[in-house]
């Protein structure tokens, strides 16, 4: 088949494009064990799409393709540009354009044969004309029927079709906005591209651009979590290297905005158990029937979201993992104190006098807070956790940093 | 369905030419330019040449068309729920008003129940306060229309100061949940965090020339990851927003190169820190030094804890051993005897400092 910018599959890309994106070091004999001429493929479809930002190096290994993007140079996400590749037909646009100026005002109701009559009238000027049947314009009417865009009535037997009603005027500031901070973005991109071009008045600090990529898989998330029900989807792993089926009950998405990543939050019957599922191992949702004790798990869910420092939950029979983090602070450092309540996600911070504040909470993981108490390194005189393992970790990995840097110990 | 050609490149360059066919007559050079400004780098080849062989029948070879009215479309049901959820954020009240009646009866493609960012501060702008929305609806209005702006905050220093600026851009941190006005002609700075802002209100329209600028101070860092507990997927992911390229050394160890700005260098050293052994400062030496002081300062503190729970042991190692001595017979015997000694001689200053003093 020949070569064309636009696709069909928005999977394959989506790998592709996370790729070169995260990691950029990998040559193309790495990515082509399967078929070099689909690499070539990707690489060339994303260059076309977001050349400005394409970076080549030539290594030993040979030479690797990567995709450099300051984000907070960027007004708006240059990764949205892949959601508007998908291919189509002739037909399909030919009709697309013909129908909208036929059903030209919402009062402009036609059945499907009049409709017919009259793309026929637009097509007479071309020296070959594509013909369309009846079946193919009530297949292309039912599809718009559902994307929303034309709405069917009944007139006695007929069915007449017209165009939806148009809305006002969308705040452009306020789409170019929403467009870059709310989950699903690529929407509000979608309007701007219909928009007259304003001026870009925003840029976006810690702005994890890479999520825009799983925006279709978090849209049909959203979709089945507001019908409360299930899903099945294929989970990728990276263990195995390969995607599982799995059945979840999606009850929460929780998005990092310090670590970029975007998680499901679900139930899953398989094992009796609440799981968080990464959105971008995600791929292939089905949405299934309604979940009946939806509203009991998402109860359950919030009473012990309190306890979440990141993303990892189990049966709190177990109990929680207890942390206890005493800081030294200087004079004038009283920032610090900001920091620890700024910071905290859960917990409390306790000052026992001038210069010694304590933080305790009571969590899932303790070792999903590590990342954390490591920014304190500097202060931290004392750091105790009923979880062993998360508690070894700290000062074993402490040990090892003093290491790394040539400091020797005390 | 997000991936649909109805939001297509190409179905809005076409939209484009269209517009511009009804208006003048339309060249091959000038749809080129079209398409340029809408759709990719090769997409002028596909679409002109569909054009030429008349395959998509709304448009002529001659770039004339039959349609009569200007290409539209209707807000798919998609996009009338995410402008919903929209509506529902509570930072949509900055933008002011927005009459949309269609979305009245819309279910939202998600609210708050439906997901949460878990790790922003929680010290965030207060979106909902009247004076706060006054102020940024000022600052879209200057924006727009370039205006200056007369603004008094309270510095970081906590001084309240009051400058007159040409503003330039908004930043807004999701981490932070703040927002921050960069500005051209500020005597203190050309950053300003809205949330320490009291009095923003567009300047009275004289004129105004602001001269200093805000410039950027790129800096150069080099890590290197040790790939272990996935600790190359969270470091690229982890700072995949900033300029970068990463190098392989060997099947464990890679090289990363990344490009931030010199106000953000304490933020950055924090961050690395974050990664623990797994990732390693290896340039520029100024860099190195300052987690190397951060780590010293913690190897200290260490130490000194060790020392003070080392007294604290022996001592109670002291206690612990004369608790075991009071238990045997002996042991009894000695340290009631030796009590009963400190008694008499406690006693007998007692006695001797109440004659002397007549402090009873």
């Amino acid at each position: 088949m020949a070569y064309s910018e636009l696709i069909k599959n928005f999977q394959r890309v989506r790998d592709y494009m996370r790729a070169f994106y995260v990691f950029g070091f990998k040559s193309r004999d790495e990515y082509s064990k399967k078929s070099g001429r689909s690499y070539d493929n990707e690489r060339r479809r994303i260059e076309s799409w977001l050349g400005d930002y394409m970076r080549f190096l030539k290594t030993e290994e040979g030479k690797s393709v990567f995709l450099s993007i300051d984000s907070r140079a960027m007004p708006e996400n240059p990764l949205y540009k892949a959601f508007k590749t998908s291919s189509f037909t002739d037909r399909d646009i030919t009709l697309h354009f013909i129908l909208f100026d036929i059903l030209r005002s919402p009062d402009t109701a036609l059945s499907a044969p009049e409709l017919c009559e009259r793309i026929d009238g637009y097509l007479s000027g071309f020296d070959e004309p594509i013909e369309f049947d009846e079946s193919t314009v009530r297949k292309k009417l039912k599809e718009y029927v559902d994307q929303g865009i034309v709405k069917a009535q009944k007139d006695g037997r007929k069915v007449l079709y017209s165009r939806t009603k148009e809305g006002g005027e969308i705040p452009p500031y306020m789409l170019q906005f929403f467009s870059e901070v709310l989950p699903c973005g690529v929407v509000g991109s979608f309007l701007l591209d219909k928009q007259t071009e304003s001026r870009h008045i925003f840029n976006f600090k810690h702005h994890y651009i890479l999520s825009a990529l799983d925006s279709d898989v978090l849209c049909d998330i959203f979709i089945a979590m507001r019908e409360h029900r299930e899903i099945t989807a294929d989970n990728y792993s990276p263990r195995f290297s390969q995607a599982k089926q799995v059945a979840i009950v999606p009850l929460k998405v929780l998005i990092s905005v310090q670590g970029g990543r975007q998680y499901l939050i679900g139930y899953s019957r398989e094992y009796d158990q609440m799981r968080s599922y990464r959105v971008d191992y995600l791929s292939n949702i089905k949405i299934k029937d309604v979940a009946e004790d939806f509203d009991s798990l998402r109860k359950w869910l919030k009473r012990n979201e309190k306890h979440m420092w990141g993303v990892t939950l189990r049966n709190s029979m177990r109990g929680y993992d207890k942390v206890e983090m005493t800081v030294k602070i200087g004079d004038n450092e009283g920032y610090i104190i900001n920091r620890l309540e700024r910071e905290k996600r859960c917990g409390e911070v306790e000052i026992i006098d001038e210069h010694t504040v304590k933080f305790t909470a009571e969590v899932f993981d303790a070792s999903e807070m590590l990342p954390w108490l490591r920014t304190f390194i500097c202060r931290v005189s004392e750091f105790k956790s009923s979880n062993k393992q998360a508690e070894r970790a700290f000062w074993n990995d402490l040990d090892k940093m003093y290491e790394l840097y040539g400091i020797k110990e005390g | 369905m997000v991936f649909s050609e109805l939001y297509s490149a190409y179905y809005n360059a076409l939209a484009e030419i269209i517009k511009q066919a009804q208006r003048e007559p339309l060249t091959a050079a000038r749809a080129r330019e079209i398409i340029g400004n809408t759709a990719f780098r090769e997409s002028a080849v596909e679409i002109t040449d569909a054009i030429s062989a008349e395959r998509w029948q709304v448009i002529h070879s001659d770039y004339t068309t039959d349609l009569k009215y200007t290409p539209t479309m209707p807000l798919t049901t998609l996009q009338k729920r995410w402008l919903k959820s929209v509506t529902l954020d509570r930072r949509s009240k900055l933008f002011g008003e927005w009459d949309f009646p269609e979305l009245a009866d819309v279910d939202p493609l998600f609210t708050d129940e439906d997901y949460r960012v878990f790790d922003s501060y929680c010290d965030g702008d207060p979106y909902d306060d009247r004076d706060y929305i006054h102020r940024f609806k000022n600052i879209l209005f200057a924006l727009h229309h370039d205006k200056p702006l007369d603004i008094t905050f309270h510095s970081s220093k906590g001084k309240r100061v009051s400058v007159t600026v040409r503003p330039e851009r908004l930043e807004y941190s999701e981490k932070d949940d703040k927002f921050r006005l960069y500005v051209m002609g500020g005597r203190f700075g050309s950053v300003i965090n809205l949330g320490r802002m009291e009095v923003c209100e567009v300047h009275d329209g004289r004129n105004y020339i602001a001269d200093r600028s805000h410039s950027e101070r790129p800096r150069e860092l080099l890590l290197e990851i040790t790939d272990e507990r996935n600790a190359l997927e969270r470091v690229m992911t982890h700072f995949s927003h900033f300029e970068k390229s990463v190098e392989k050394l060997d099947d464990l160890h890679y090289r990363v190169k990344l490009i931030y700005d010199a106000d953000d260098e304490t933020e950055l050293i924090i961050r690395v820190l974050s990664f623990g052994p797994m990732v390693k400062a290896v340039a520029p030496e100024r860099f190195i030094n300052k987690i190397r002081e951060r780590l010293i300062k913690q190897r200290n503190i260490s130490a000194q804890k060790r020392v003070a729970d080392f007294f604290s042991s022996q001592l109670f190692c002291a206690g612990g051993r004369l608790l075991r001595l009071l238990k045997t017979t002996a042991g009894f015997r000695v340290c009631g005897t030796a009590g009963f000694k400190v008694f008499l001689v406690r006693n007998f200053f007692s006695v001797k400092k109440q004659e002397g003093f007549g402090i009873v």
